[in-house]
């Protein structure tokens, strides 16, 4: 599944050759790779906190914590942190991604099949495709945020990477002595 | 036996209900495993296995041994994911304080890692020698030989252990539940 977003980044970028270096760019990319993908069944709300843990940097603003043990109610492990602010500061790019979908819808042959069914609608259904619009908005990223939420945090994956290494030196320092 | 606080393995967490890992867990698990299967051949030989035990617990070399030897179930020297996930649960049972409710849930593949000598019947040395793990306590021991021991042979079948466990569960909920009552109390107080 990893594949899949890379090789999309590599065709959109052939396709559309463009120099510019806009925070945009991306989101533009993995609109583009996903949007023949089926509508997945995420809630939007876990999809908006993953996005922002995915955004977050590991050593600062880390969402995801360690909350260990505390006693035995306590579930452990690596858990999301529940930030309201953080739905708040989504919304200006929010509406940018609208813009740009908007402008995605509008180019359509040159992207596939799904546009041009949305292309072919007439003003009388400009409801439902304002409707399809909205849900198009949040689907593209579905695919992405599913695919983040299943892997380890960072720090999880470094952890485990590191003490499986102390675990295997020590291993073959023990069989160096005998 | 203690988990090294900060190792991977303590950052998992058994479902409590069930006592298993989640599907996440079991994913982190199986990386986890397949950092450590440095031949890759699916297993884990007796010295990574001791090296990984001895980073990750306080648990001795004999005890480690002692582990080995129960989870090599097929006697073939090396340890699958099967029994790496098995162990694990294990450990994260008794650091979690879930030992009853863990051998209530999986009283058979507990009742069949005891029976060392595969003669369906476990005796009190069983019990000792893996009481580090499941940290059934001597009163216990006592209580259940007397209490369940229904043929009088001085050891347990599959049903009597499962009585046992049928039991202690139960002790281990109203224990909970009055220990919930005392908290409830003093916090309306």
């Amino acid at each position: 599944m990893e594949e899949k977003p890379f090789k999309a980044l590599a065709k959109s970028s052939g396709h559309r050759g463009s120099g510019k270096s806009s925070p945009h760019d991306i989101r533009n990319l993995w609109t583009t790779a996903t949007l023949s993908q089926p509508k997945l069944n995420v809630p939007l709300p876990t999809v908006r906190e993953d996005s922002e843990l995915e955004g977050s940097s590991v050593g600062g603003k880390t969402r995801w914590s360690y909350n260990q043990k505390a006693g035995h109610d306590s579930d452990g492990g690596w858990e999301e942190s529940d930030d309201g602010e953080d739905k708040d500061n989504f919304k200006p790019e929010e509406l940018d991604e609208h813009a740009l979908m908007e402008l995605e819808m509008r180019r359509g042959s040159s992207l596939g099949g799904p546009l041009e069914e949305d292309d072919s609608k007439t003003d009388s259904e400009k409801p439902s495709s304002v409707s399809s619009l909205n849900i198009s908005k949040h689907t593209p990223h579905r695919a992405y945020w599913v695919e983040q939420q299943s892997r380890l945090p960072l720090p999880l994956t470094e952890l485990m990477e590191n003490e499986a290494l102390e675990i295997l030196t020590k291993a073959l320092r023990s069989r160096q002595h005998l | 036996m203690k988990l090294k606080q900060g190792s991977f393995l303590w950052y998992l967490y058994l479902d409590k209900l069930y006592c298993l890992l989640s599907v996440r867990n079991v994913k982190a698990l199986v990386q986890y495993f397949h950092l450590l299967d440095v031949h890759r051949k699916k297993t884990l030989n007796d010295v990574l296995f001791y090296h990984f035990l001895h980073h990750v617990t306080d648990l001795k070399r004999n005890q480690i041994t002692i582990v080995f030897n129960m989870l090599d179930w097929n006697a073939v020297g090396e340890i699958g994911f099967d029994q790496f996930y098995m162990l694990v649960c294990i450990l994260l049972a008794q650091e979690n304080h879930l030992e009853e409710q863990f051998i209530f849930r999986h009283s058979r593949p507990v009742f069949e890692l005891l029976d060392l000598d595969g003669e369906l019947k476990i005796g009190p040395s069983n019990f000792h020698m893996y009481n580090f793990l499941f940290n059934i306590k001597k009163q216990q021991l006592r209580d259940l030989y007397h209490d369940f021991d229904i043929t009088g042979d001085c050891r347990l079948n599959y049903k009597e252990f499962k009585l046992f466990t049928i039991f202690s569960m139960d002790k281990y909920q109203e224990s909970q539940k009055a220990v919930k009552e005392e908290k409830e109390s003093s916090a309306q107080k």
